[in-house]
This record gives structure tokens, C-alpha cells and sequence, in this order.
């Protein structure tokens, strides 16, 4: 499918970084292709420009010589370079087509783009934001939509982007081969946001995840397809941080608030003034919605706000609409037990 | 009565007795400038207030590189740098590069090296300056009506949102973009029909083949970015659904017209810059440009392709596989007309004698410079590398080494060449050369350190960054540092200049260009008489055994003493 020639650098190189996709060597060759000639021309351009310099340099004496002209040394180095554009040009196209066009086995998997957000669903509906448990050595391919502005979903380790544009689904696709993972559980694989998504203004917190552009990252982890399977089943485990804590669904929990951004709105001091609720004390506590009822906080109500945010909006909190975050249950009841810990009321 | 420039009105006392008629003593006083419609004065306006945009762009820039230090908070919030990198960005293009060369060097010396008296059109000159003031006004406005942060290419929906700073931004833009075809526009006319006696097409100078170029892709590109810049202005504020998906609108058409534009525009930014070297480095080797049809045809082919590429801005933006084979396809071609360029350079040189002045080094500087921001837009036109390095510092260091390296180079080759003319007074060469050096390393270090930044894959406009970046982006701001001294040294260099420098004669650096032929500074009418041009403006190989080593002398030829 792909027969150009390979650059084998799986760690990557001084330029590049490491190789995490099957068609990183083939780009990587042809990096080195046009890195070589033009390291050439310019040793060539730049050589020849400081020997003239220096033994045509002016004294007394030195003569310039008046201009010739030659018509087929002009045309010589109009079509000779033409010649060799026009071959990078092909394998260039080629190599682009491979990342276009996936294979028809390929395992599809949503992205959706949103400020400052990567939201995945696997293709049984499970949902993870800001990373994804995917399998190795298949093809995958991303479908990527974007729920607000531009974005650029980019993996520098794939040498892989494609923008997410509002209103138009765009597709990449790659396979992390299976010696990558080197005998380890995972290998992890960063997402960048490549397109330009903006910041909330007055924000100070400019170098947390997922509060700007800056920082819209999403990690991939990449895992043995049999694991792989069992998250489909049964949804993403406890993160291994957790592993061993007194209360592992609140630890959990709170690290769902810090990677799916819940952070960027809803502070968790009860003093902070945020465009979402602050969570503190919140469970169990009355809340009055901007319709006059009210209701009390309980599992059910913020089971409720994350899945379907705009069935009842908080009184004052109307500036900024949440969108709906699709959690698996066993997350849910993590965020859950998180905001309890926060305390009750 | 009015006292008509250049003539000497007999029964009144000059006060010019002792010192010759120029352009900057026929008339005195304030008023004597703002309503000037003297080509050169406008020029002089134009360039005090391009240096006034560069300066404040430079010190944004300065400001993004403290604050790229160390990763998390330096020195400023998020939605702050966000609004320092659109300001350098729009400020640098809009407000300096663009009119750079053309409305400050080239209002100077387009008409005289016509041998003209002025451009065709002197009002319409004046108008284009006032237009230049009111847009830069209206473009920095934005900063006092609120928060500009959508960076210069202002991209659908996210511009959409927000508060009224983009309305003035854009508006700002779109006022500069009339000062710019009125400009074209003036150029085109004055190179057409007042051509003094003797200046044929194939004896124009390189500079104004440039010009001309520069000033066609003006005149019909930039009403695209008019109508671009209002059709947002008009989604904006009355939502009819053209860019925003919404309402049935497409973010992706806003990225085409916006680059129909601006793809352009890197040309009416990069061909004048290209035409100050020719001259210089005719003059400097003193030695006919090689090939000078190829490089003015060169000039043309560029301008015309300037207008076929712009889709290589979209290559990850979704745009069809077919339109991305044909943008690419069309990009490599760029490197053709180039490379002719570069290679005529190096010819010139050949069997030259070159002197390494300080405008020569920028000329240089320009070439080597220019080289590697051109072949590293090989790696951003072959599609696979582009996908990969789209959108990361790679592409902000490869159109830093053309803007900067090329377009900036070739401006301060022809400030420091065209000095002495314009003001009539030397500048101290020694502190020059050091300038350059600081400027060049400087450079050098700040943007080829972001080129691997960009191939290990840091995305641009990024306030925040991964640990392992830190390194070169360090080496990046301290290179920005030793830039900004560069610049500070030059800066005092011309003011010193200015007022202490020695006075300069004709024809300092013996070229056979036709502006050194008049008075220094020039006379009000350019020349005293109207020029018949009996040889070309390389005609080196006219030179007798003793001009060919001293250069060109300052008088006219034979032919126009009678």
C-alpha cells in the first residue's frame, strides 16, 4: 500500500521526534531526502558565495569583468531544479494519500473538539475526554468534528493532523505498530491542539490542562487489543494512582475533574468565583434553578448535569452553556462520589 | 504667490546661498511636510512611521519571547500573550512590512530613478499616507476597546465571538489595505508614462521591476482582503451566516479568501525586498546584473503564482485531496522563479569586485538567509511533511527566515544604501558592521533553533509548553535578545547620523544607478533638469581602469552635459 522507503528511528532524532506510527518512517525518509538536498544547495549557494567574496573581494587593482550572458546556463538551472521538485512533489503526494485513505478494517473512533476539550467515543459509545485507551496494531481512524471553533487534532509521534472544523467531520488514521510497546502495559501518545482555539479572558490559570489552547492536550494511551477489549466491556478502569486509596471512587473522581475540564468552570473552595457552581459543600445542598423550582443535590441531579447540563440551569449561571460530557456510568459515579467528599450539607 | 518647488524665484533672497537647493530646504516648517505632496517627503513620512510600527512590534515580540522562557507563567496570563502575538503579528504585517519598502524606499526612489519629478499622481500619494495614519490609528484602537487575541489571520468562528476589537482591527486592516492600492496604483502610472528620455524597459532598473510587480499583485489582491475583512465585519455584527456553520456558513471559506490575500501578500512583502538587492549587489560587485530579463521576468512569474498557491495554507484544513495535489503541485513552482533570482545573484558575483560595506552585508545576509527560509518551504510544499509540521514552529521560523531574514534584510540593505541620499549624511560604518553582526547572529539564533522546536512538534501560539521544549526555547529568546541589541546599536548609529554624521557626496559608493546622479540630498524636483539616460543602470563595463576600482563618478554622462 505504502512501498515508499523507511527511516527507522523509533526514538526518534535530533529533528524528530519518536516514530509511533507506521507511516512516521516512511515521512521521516522523505524528511531526510529534502533535509539532505537542501543542506547540498545550501553548502552549494552559500560556498560559492564566500568564495567569490573572498577572491573577487575589491583592491587595488581588481577588475570586474564585464557581464556575458548564457542563454542555456539560464534555462540549465531552470529546469534541473524543476525536474527534481517535481519528484518530491510525487512522493510527497504519496505518502500524503496514505494518511488520507484508511484501510476498510480500520477502527473508528470519534473525536470531537471543544474548548479546551478532546472528546473520544469508542465505537460501542464508551466516551473518554482528554485520552483514549486504544488498541495497537490496528488501524485506527479518527472521525473529527469540532462543537465550537477550529481546532487541529495533531500527533506529533504519527506525524499526523487534520483540523476540526465546525460543521465538517475530517479524517486521519494510523496504526501504532506492536513493538512499540517494548514489553511495557502502554505506551502513551500525545495530542496536540494545532489550530489556534483562543483562551477565557481573565483566567489565571493559563498552564493547567485543558484551560486554553496552550494546553488542549489529549494523551493516547495504547494498549494490547485484549485489553483493549476489556475496556469496552466494562468502561475505563480506576486510574493506577488510585489504586489502594481509602475512598478510590473520590480519587478517581477528582481526577476526571482535573482531565475532562470540569476544572475550567466549577471551582471545588466554596469561595471562587467560577461560570459554573462551585462544588464545595454542593451535595446535598438546595439548589434554585433559573425556572423558580429547586431540587436538592443529590446523585441523581449531577448524574443528570453531566449527561443533559441544560435540563436545569443553576439561578446566575447562565453566561456560559455547559455541553452534555458522556461519561461512563462507573465515571459518573466517581464524579459523584468525588463532589460528596467535598462535603455535605 | 505661491512659491513653486525647485524654482528660484528671482528678486527674493534664498536662504540657500550656502548650501545647494534640496529637498529638505526649499520649503521649512511643519505645515511644509504634513501637506507636502513632494514624493520623497511623503517617503521620509512613510518611513518615520514604519519605524515607529516596527519598534512597537518589536517590543511585543520581545515581550512573547520573556514570557516562552520557562514553561507555565513568566511574565504574563494566557489571554495577555494571546493578545501580544496578534498584535506583533498584525502590527509587523500590516502596519511595517507591507508598506515598508514600497511606500518608504520606494516613494523615495521610484520616481528618481525614473528620473521623474514625482509619482503620477502626488495627491492621491499624500492621500495613501493619511489612509496609512487613519488605518494604523483605527488597527491600534482595538487595543483600547478591548482584548484583540484571534492572531493577524483573524480565522472563523473564533474572531466571531467576542467583543468589538476585532471590529476595529479589521477595519484597521481594511483602511491599510486602500493605502496600499492607491499606492499600486501610483506606481503602476508613474512606470508606465513618465519614464524620463532614454529609460526603456530593458534598461529599468531591477528595483522598479520589483515595484511594479509588488504594486500589480496590490492593485488586484488586496480588494479580496476588503471583502473578506467586510464580509466578517458584517457577520459579526448582523449574523447572515457566510463563515459561521451554524447558520449554514463555512469556517473554510473564510481560511480561502483570507489566503487569496494574504498568500499574495507574502509576495508584495518579499519582491521589493528582492529588488533592493539587485540593486545593491550590482552596485557592490560593480558588475551588470547577470541575466536581467531572467530576474525581471523572475520577478513577474512570481507575482502571477503568487496568485495560484494559496491553498497550501489549508493542506490539514479539510480541503479535497484533488485541490491539495494541485496546491502542492503549484507551490513547488514557486522555487523556480527564486532560484532563477539566487543564482543570477551568485553569477553577478562572479568575477566581480566586491566590497563588503554594510549595505552589501545586509544584501548577503539576505541571500544566505533568504536560502533557507526558501528550502525549508520545500518541506512545507511536499504534502506528507507539511501535515506533520503544519501549524508548529516550523512554519513560524520558515516565514520569519523570508520576512525577517528576507523581506527586513533587504529593507535595513536599502536604508543603510540609500542613507546618505535620502539625508545627505554618512553614518558611522564600524558600528554598522557590529549592528550587523548582532542583528544576523541574533537571528539566526532566535529562528533556527524554533525550526527544530517545530519538527519535534511545538505547535505555535502556544502560551503553555511541554518540559522537554524548554531548552530551545530558551536558546529562541536569548537569540531574540542579542536581536533587539542589534537593533538598539543600529537605531543610535542613524540617530547619530542624523545629526553628527559627515556630510555625504553624490555618489558615495560609485554605483551607475540612476538616483546617484543627482544632487545629495536630491533636488525638490529630483533632477535640475529633466535626465536623458544614455546608458542602462549596470552599464559597469562603461567604466574607465580608474572607476571600475572607485566607482562610478557622480556626474552625468557625456551625453547630457551639452
Amino acid at each position: 500500500m505504502n512501498d515508499t522507503p523507511v527511516f527507522n528511528a523509533p526514538n526518534g532524532t535530533l529533528q524528530l521526534p519518536p516514530q509511533m506510527s507506521t507511516l512516521a518512517p516512511h515521512v521521516d525518509w522523505l524528511y531526510y531526502l529534502v533535509f539532505w538536498c537542501s543542506v547540498a544547495s545550501f553548502v552549494a549557494i552559500v560556498g560559492l558565495m564566500t568564495i567569490y567574496i573572498i577572491k573577487y573581494r575589491r583592491r587595488p587593482g581588481r577588475k570586474s569583468l564585464p557581464t556575458g550572458h548564457n542563454t542555456p546556463l539560464e534555462i540549465a538551472w531552470t529546469v534541473i531544479p524543476l525536474i527534481l521538485l517535481m519528484g518530491l512533489f510525487h512522493l510527497g503526494f504519496k505518502n500524503y494519500m496514505s494518511g488520507l485513505v484508511a484501510p476498510k478494517d480500520a477502527l473508528q473512533i470519534h473525536v470531537r473538539a471543544m474548548q479546551w476539550n478532546w472528546e473520544f467515543e469508542h465505537p460501542n459509545g464508551t466516551t473518554q475526554m482528554n485520552e483514549a485507551m486504544l488498541p495497537v496494531g490496528v488501524p485506527i481512524q479518527f472521525i473529527i468534528s469540532s462543537s465550537d471553533v477550529l481546532h487541529s487534532f495533531y500527533v506529533p509521534e504519527a506525524r499526523l493532523k487534520r483540523d476540526a472544523v465546525p460543521g465538517l467531520y475530517t479524517t486521519l488514521w494510523f496504526e501504532v505498530p506492536k513493538e512499540r510497546l517494548q514489553g511495557k502495559k502502554d505506551v502513551d501518545v500525545w495530542v496536540f491542539c494545532a489550530e489556534y482555539c483562543g483562551a477565557p479572558h481573565g483566567i489565571t490559570n493559563g498552564s493547567e490542562a485543558n484551560t486554553n489552547h496552550s494546553t488542549m492536550r489529549a494523551q493516547l494511551h495504547f494498549v494490547p487489543q485484549s485489553v483493549y477489549d476489556d475496556f469496552l466491556k466494562k468502561g475505563p478502569p480506576p486510574p493506577p494512582e488510585c489504586e489502594g486509596k481509602p475512598n478510590v471512587a473520590s480519587c478517581w473522581g477528582e481526577q476526571i475533574y482535573e482531565q475532562a475540564g470540569c476544572r475550567a468552570c466549577h471551582h471545588t473552595d466554596g469561595v471562587t468565583e467560577q461560570p459554573g457552581p462551585n462544588w464545595k459543600g454542593l451535595f446535598g445542598h438546595n439548589v434554585k434553578f433559573e425556572d423558580g423550582t429547586s431540587q436538592v443535590a443529590d446523585a441523581n441531579y449531577i448524574r443528570q448535569s453531566i449527561l443533559q447540563p441544560q435540563a436545569k440551569i443553576v439561578a446566575g449561571y447562565t453566561t456560559i452553556n455547559m455541553p452534555p460530557y458522556r461519561l461512563s456510568d462507573r465515571e459518573i459515579d466517581a464524579v459523584v462520589a468525588y463532589i460528596k467528599s467535598l462535603g455535605e450539607q | 504667490m505661491t512659491v513653486k518647488a525647485g524654482v528660484a524665484i528671482p528678486g527674493t533672497p534664498s536662504e540657500t546661498t550656502d548650501e545647494e537647493l534640496n529637498y529638505l530646504n526649499n520649503k521649512t516648517g511643519i505645515k511644509s511636510w504634513l501637506l507636502t505632496l513632494d514624493h520623497k517627503r511623503i517617503g521620509v513620512m512613510y518611513l518615520w512611521s514604519v519605524l515607529i510600527a516596527f519598534l512597537i512590534g518589536g517590543v511585543f515580540a520581545l515581550l512573547i519571547r520573556t514570557e516562552l522562557l520557562t514553561p507555565g507563567k513568566t511574565i504574563m496570563e494566557a489571554d495577555t500573550y494571546n493578545e501580544m502575538f496578534t498584535l506583533h503579528g498584525t502590527i509587523m504585517v500590516f502596519l511595517f512590512i507591507i508598506p515598508a519598502i514600497p511606500a518608504a524606499l520606494g516613494n523615495f526612489f521610484l520616481p528618481i530613478q525614473l528620473g521623474a519629478k514625482d509619482v503620477a499622481f502626488p495627491r492621491l500619494n499624500l492621500l495613501s499616507y493619511y489612509l496609512y495614519v487613519l488605518g494604523s490609528l483605527v488597527a491600534i484602537g482595538s487595543i483600547i476597546v478591548g482584548h484583540i487575541d484571534t492572531g493577524w489571520t483573524f480565522y472563523t468562528p473564533y474572531s466571531l465571538e467576542g467583543n468589538s476589537s476585532v471590529l476595529f482591527m479589521t477595519g484597521g486592516a481594511f483602511i491599510l489595505g486602500f493605502s496600499s492600492i492607491l499606492t499600486g496604483v501610483n506606481f503602476i502610472a508613474t512606470t508606465h508614462k513618465m519614464r524620463a528620455p532614454g529609460i526603456t524597459w530593458r534598461r529599468l532598473p531591477l528595483f522598479i521591476w520589483s515595484l511594479y510587480a509588488t504594486a500589480v499583485i496590490q492593485v488586484l489582491a488586496t480588494p479580496v482582503l476588503a471583502i473578506t475583512l467586510l464580509l466578517l465585519i458584517l457577520e459579526k455584527t448582523m449574523t447572515i451566516g457566510i463563515f459561521d456553520s451554524r447558520l449554514g456558513g463555512d469556517p473554510v471559506l473564510f481560511e480561502h479568501f483570507f489566503w487569496f490575500y494574504s498568500h499574495p501578500a507574502v509576495y508584495i512583502m518579499i519582491l521589493p525586498g528582492m529588488g533592493v538587492v539587485n540593486e545593491v549587489i550590482t552596485t557592490f560587485s560593480h558588475r551588470r546584473i547577470y541575466g536581467y530579463m531572467f530576474v525581471a521576468m523572475s520577478s513577474v512569474a512570481l507575482a502571477i503564482l503568487s496568485f495560484l498557491v494559496w491553498g497550501h495554507h489549508l493542506f490539514a484544513a479539510g480541503m479535497s485531496a484533488y485541490a491539495t495535489m494541485v496546491f502542492s503541485m503549484l507551490t513547488f513552482l514557486v522555487a523556480i522563479p527564486s532560484g532563477i533570482k539566487i543564482f543570477n545573484w551568485l553569477a553577478t558575483l562572479y568575477q566581480g569586485s566586491i566590497s563588503l560595506a554594510s549595505p552589501m552585508l545586509y544584501t548577503l545576509g539576505f541571500i544566505a538567509l533568504f536560502t533557507i527560509g526558501g528550502l525549508t518551504g520545500v518541506f512545507l510544499g511536499t504534502l506528507a511533511l507539511d501535515i506533520h509540521l503544519h501549524d508548529t514552529y516550523f512554519v513560524v521560523a520558515h516565514f520569519h527566515y523570508v520576512m525577517v531574514g528576507g523581506t527586513v534584510f533587504g529593507f535595513l540593505s536599502g536604508l543603510h544604501y540609500w542613507w546618505p541620499k535620502m539625508t545627505g549624511k554618512m553614518y558611522n560604518e564600524t558600528v554598522a558592521r557590529i549592528a550587523f553582526g548582532f542583528v544576523f547572529i541574533g537571528f539566526n539564533v532566535t529562528f533556527f533553533s524554533q525550526f527544530l522546536l517545530g519538527s519535534q512538534g511545538m505547535p505555535r501560539r502556544y502560551y503553555d509548553y511541554l518540559d522537554q521544549y524548554q531548552p530551545l526555547h530558551m536558546t529562541s529568546s536569548g537569540g531574540a535578545y542579542i536581536l533587539g541589541v542589534g537593533f538598539v546599536i543600529m537605531g543610535a548609529m542613524f540617530l547619530h547620523s542624523l545629526f553628527k554624521g559627515k556630510k555625504a557626496s553624490e555618489n558615495p559608493w560609485g554605483s551607475a544607478g540612476y538616483e546617484w546622479m543627482t544632487s545629495t540630498p536630491p533636488h525638490p524636483e529630483n533632477f535640475a533638469e529633466t535626465p536623458v539616460m544614455t546608458r542602462g543602470p549596470y552599464d559597469y563595463e562603461l567604466c574607465t581602469e580608474a572607476e571600475l576600482y572607485e566607482g562610478f563618478r557622480s556626474e552625468l554622462p557625456a551625453a547630457l552635459a551639452e
